[in-house]
C-alpha cells in the first residue's frame, strides 16, 4: 500500500500509544465526537459473498467500515485482485483490512472465518453459523485462540436482552434453581420454509456457466456436477452447503431463544424427529423435531408443513412461581445479566460480542442436531460437552463430515 | 450383474415422484418405510438388481433406485444388528472397481460413507487409486474412520498431485503417528497445499520431532503460507503442552513471539505472550 493512503486502524492504534504521551491538545477529528468519526474508528472492510445478503450483512457490521474488497466465486473473468476478487485467500492476506464480512453459503462460513481471524480480521458471519456441528467448535476456538471478535449474522437476541420479561425467564434458568425439573416448552411453529428451500432430486447436470469457479464454489463439500439450483439462494435446500430451511431460518429464531433460557453453554441431550426417510442430497420435507435439555427445558421445531403438526406437549413458559418462596427471592435479588456487546462495540472496545462464536455455536447445533435426527430416523442422545451424539458411530459421522482437501478444520 | 425384475421396478416405483418443481414434496413415510423392509427382505439379490438400476446423472431416470438405496443404507443402521449392516456394506463395496459408471460407483462410495465400517476399508483403500474415485473414497473411509489411517499410508507412495494432498491432509486428520516421516518430507515438496497440509498434519498428530521443520516454515515470506504455518506452530504447541512436553511448546511461543514483532502480526506475538505466561504460571 502507498504511504500516502490512509493509516489503517493498527497503525493509527499503534502510533497514537506513542503520541498520546506527546500531546496535551488533540484535535476534534481524532477524538471524533458528533458528525466525526475519528480515524481509531474507521475501518477497512471486505465482503466475501457477494449474493443476495452480502449488502446487508456487510452493513450489519454497524461500523464506518470502508468496503475495500469484494469477492466472489462468481467473479471468474471480473477479478483484479485489487478491489474484486475470487479467492478468499488473497482478501485476507492484504493488511488493510481490519473487518470481514461473510455472505457465502454455509458451507463455507466456517473455514473463511477460520482463516479470517487467523489472519487477524474481525468476523461478521452470516446465518447460519455452519453446516454442521464440528465447524462451530473450530470457529469458537480460533476466536478464542487469536482474540478476534466473531458474531453472527442474527440479532434477535440483542433485543431480547433487553426485554423485563425474557431477562427474567434468562435469571431464573441461569440460576440452575429448577435444578432438572424445568418444565418450559418453547415451540416454533411454521415460518420455516422446509418446501421453499428443499432441493431437487432430478437435477440434470448442466455447463458450469463461464463466469463462476464450480470447483471454488463447492470447495470443502463434495464436487458435483453443475446446476443452477445448487447455486444462487437454493443452494440452501441441500446438504451439501446448507441443511433447508429449518438450518436457514432456525438459527433466527432459536437464537434469541437460547440467550433467554440460558443455554449458550450447553445443548440439547434428547432429539426425536418425526419425518420421512430423507434424501441424500436434497433436504425435503419433515414433520416435527424435539429438542430436549438436561433440566428438562424442551425446543420444538412444528414444520406445519408435513405430517401431523406437533402434539406432544403444550407450549409452557418458565415462571417465577415455579419457584419457591425462598428461590423467588433469590431471583429478585440476582443482578440483571450484563447487556450483550454488539459488533461494532466489540471491534472498539475487544469485548466479546452478544451473538460470539460459542453461543452461536450452540444454537446453529440445535438446527444441525434437528437434522441429524431427520436424515437417520433415529432418536438422539447428545453429550453436549464432547459434543458428540452418544452410542450412534453413523449419526456421528453427521456431526464431523469429511471435507475436500486442501479445506479441512 | 443380477436381472432387474418386474417386481422390484413395480416395488420402487411406489416411491414418491418429484413434483413439478422437482421436490419430494408428496411424499408418505409409510409407503417408503414398507418399501424399504420389501428390499430388505429381498436380500444380496435385490440389492444387487437394485444397484442395477443406478445410472449416471443426465442417462435416465434413476431418481427412485438412488432415494430407495440412500433409505437402504440409513435403515441398516437403524436395525442395531451388525450383521445385515456389514452384508449391505460388503455388497456395495463389491460393485467397486468393476465396469459400472464411475459416477454410480461414486455414489455406491458415499452410501458406504454412510454405512460402511472396517469391513469395506479395502476396497475403498483401492479406490484411492482412481483419479475419479479417490476424493469420495477418502471422505467414505474419513467417515468410517476403523481401518482408514491403513489404506491411506498405504496408498501415500504412488499418489500424485491432489490425490497425495487428500491423503496427507487425511493422515493428519487421523493423527497417524507412524506417517510423521512421510509427512516431514512432505514438507519440501513443490506444491504449496501439500506443505501447508502437512504442516497441519504434523501439529495434529502433536509430533514434537516436527517442531523445528514447522518453524522453519512459519518464516516464509508468503502471507498466506505465512499465516497458515503460524496456525500449525500454534495448533502443535497446544498439542504439546497437553503432553507435558512444556520446554518445546515455549520454544515454539518464543519464536512467534520474536518473528512476528510487526503491527500486522501483533496479534500472534500476543498470542504466544499470552500462552507463554500461561505456561509460566
Amino acid at each position: 500500500m502507498p504511504k500516502t493512503e490512509k493509516v489503517t486502524r493498527r497503525q493509527f492504534i499503534k502510533s497514537s500509544i506513542g503520541a498520546a504521551t506527546a500531546f496535551t491538545i488533540v484535535p476534534r477529528h481524532v477524538l471524533g465526537g458528533p458528525n466525526h468519526t475519528p480515524p481509531s474508528e474507521t475501518f477497512g472492510g471486505a465482503l466475501i459473498g457477494c449474493g443476495g445478503r452480502g449488502n446487508g450483512t456487510f452493513n450489519a457490521m454497524g461500523l464506518e467500515a470502508k468496503k475495500l474488497a469484494i469477492c466472489d466465486v462468481k467473479f471468474v473473468g471480473r477479478e483484479d485482485n485489487k478491489t474484486i476478487y475470487r479467492d478468499f485467500r488473497r482478501v485476507l492476506e492484504r493488511k488493510d483490512i481490519d473487518v470481514v464480512a461473510i455472505a457465502t453459503p454455509p458451507h463455507w462460513h466456517a473455514l473463511i472465518s477460520i482463516a479470517a481471524m487467523e489472519a487477524g480480521k474481525d468476523v461478521l458471519c452470516e446465518k447460519p453459523m455452519t453446516r454442521f456441528i464440528a465447524e462451530g467448535r473450530a470457529v469458537a476456538e480460533a476466536e478464542k485462540r487469536y482474540k478476534r471478535i466473531f458474531q453472527v449474522g442474527t440479532f434477535g437476541r440483542f433485543g431480547r436482552s433487553r426485554d423485563p420479561r425474557s431477562i427474567e425467564i434468562h435469571k431464573i434458568m441461569a440460576s440452575g434453581l429448577l435444578k432438572n425439573n424445568c418444565k418450559g416448552v418453547h415451540i416454533k411453529s411454521g415460518g420455516l420454509k422446509v418446501k421453499e428451500w428443499s432441493g431437487m432430486v432430478n437435477a440434470k447436470p448442466q455447463p458450469v456457466p463461464k463466469s463462476l469457479d464450480w470447483d471454488m464454489y463447492c470447495g470443502p463439500s463434495p464436487l458435483r456436477p453443475y446446476h443452477p439450483h445448487r447455486h444462487g439462494g437454493t443452494h440452501r435446500g441441500y446438504w451439501d452447503y446448507e441443511g433447508g430451511g429449518l438450518a436457514d431460518m432456525g438459527q433466527h429464531h432459536y437464537d434469541p431463544v437460547q440467550w433467554v433460557y440460558a443455554k449458550d453453554d450447553t445443548s440439547p441431550v434428547e432429539i426425536e424427529a418425526y419425518a420421512p426417510p430423507a434424501h441424500q442430497e436434497a433436504c425435503g420435507m419433515w414433520g416435527w423435531v424435539e429438542l430436549k435439555y438436561a433440566d428438562g427445558m424442551t425446543f420444538v421445531f412444528d414444520s406445519r408443513e408435513w405430517g401431523e403438526p406437533y402434539n406432544r406437549k403444550q407450549a409452557r413458559e418458565v415462571l417465577l412461581s415455579d419457584l419457591s418462596e425462598e428461590d423467588r427471592k433469590k431471583i429478585k435479588d440476582m443482578p440483571d445479566p450484563e447487556p450483550l456487546v454488539s459488533f461494532a462495540e466489540a471491534v472498539k472496545t475487544r469485548k466479546r460480542a452478544g451473538g460470539n462464536a460459542d453461543a452461536a455455536n450452540r444454537s446453529a447445533t440445535l438446527m444441525h442436531l434437528a437434522n441429524i435426527a431427520i436424515r437417520t430416523g433415529r432418536k438422539l442422545r447428545y453429550d453436549p460437552v464432547k459434543e458428540q451424539i452418544v452410542g450412534d458411530e453413523e449419526a456421528n459421522r453427521l456431526v464431523n463430515q469429511p471435507m475436500r482437501a486442501p479445506w479441512h478444520l | 450383474m443380477a436381472r432387474r425384475s418386474s417386481a422390484l421396478s413395480e416395488l420402487i416405483g411406489r416411491l414418491p415422484d418429484p413434483d413439478q418443481r422437482g421436490l419430494l414434496s408428496n411424499i408418505d413415510k409409510e409407503t417408503v418405510d414398507n418399501v424399504i423392509s420389501r428390499l430388505l427382505e429381498g436380500g444380496r439379490r435385490s440389492l444387487r438388481a437394485l444397484i442395477d438400476m443406478l445410472v449416471e446423472p443426465g442417462r435416465g431416470d434413476d431418481v427412485k433406485a438412488r432415494y430407495a438405496l440412500h433409505c437402504l443404507a440409513v435403515h441398516v443402521c437403524k436395525l442395531d444388528d451388525e450383521r445385515i449392516r456389514r452384508a449391505f456394506g460388503r455388497t456395495l463395496a463389491s460393485q467397486l472397481g468393476g465396469d459400472r459408471p464411475k459416477a454410480v460407483q461414486k455414489y455406491l462410495i458415499r452410501q458406504l460413507q454412510v454405512a460402511g465400517g472396517e469391513e469395506v476399508a479395502g476396497a475403498l483403500g483401492k479406490m484411492l487409486e482412481d483419479e475419479e474415485l479417490f476424493e469420495s473414497a477418502a471422505q467414505a473411509l474419513v467417515a468410517i474412520g476403523n481401518g482408514a489411517a491403513e489404506q491411506l499410508r498405504n496408498a501415500l507412495p504412488g499418489a500424485k498431485g491432489k490425490t497425495k494432498l487428500t491423503i496427507i491432509q487425511n493422515l493428519g486428520v487421523f493423527k497417524d503417528t507412524e506417517s510423521v516421516s512421510a509427512l516431514q518430507n512432505a514438507l519440501d515438496d513443490d506444491d504449496r497445499e501439500v506443505r501447508l497440509a502437512a504442516g497441519w498434519s504434523l501439529a495434529n498428530i502433536g509430533d514434537a520431532g516436527s517442531a523445528d521443520l514447522l518453524l522453519k516454515a512459519a518464516d516464509a515470506e508468503g502471507t498466506y503460507e505465512r499465516v497458515k504455518a503460524a496456525k500449525a506452530c500454534l495448533l502443535l504447541a497446544e498439542r504439546l503442552l497437553k503432553e507435558g512436553k512444556k520446554d518445546k511448546a515455549v520454544k515454539i511461543y518464543k519464536h512467534l513471539q520474536s518473528t512476528r514483532s510487526g503491527s500486522d502480526e501483533a496479534y500472534i506475538c500476543d498470542v504466544a505472550n499470552e500462552s507463554l505466561a500461561a505456561t509460566a504460571k
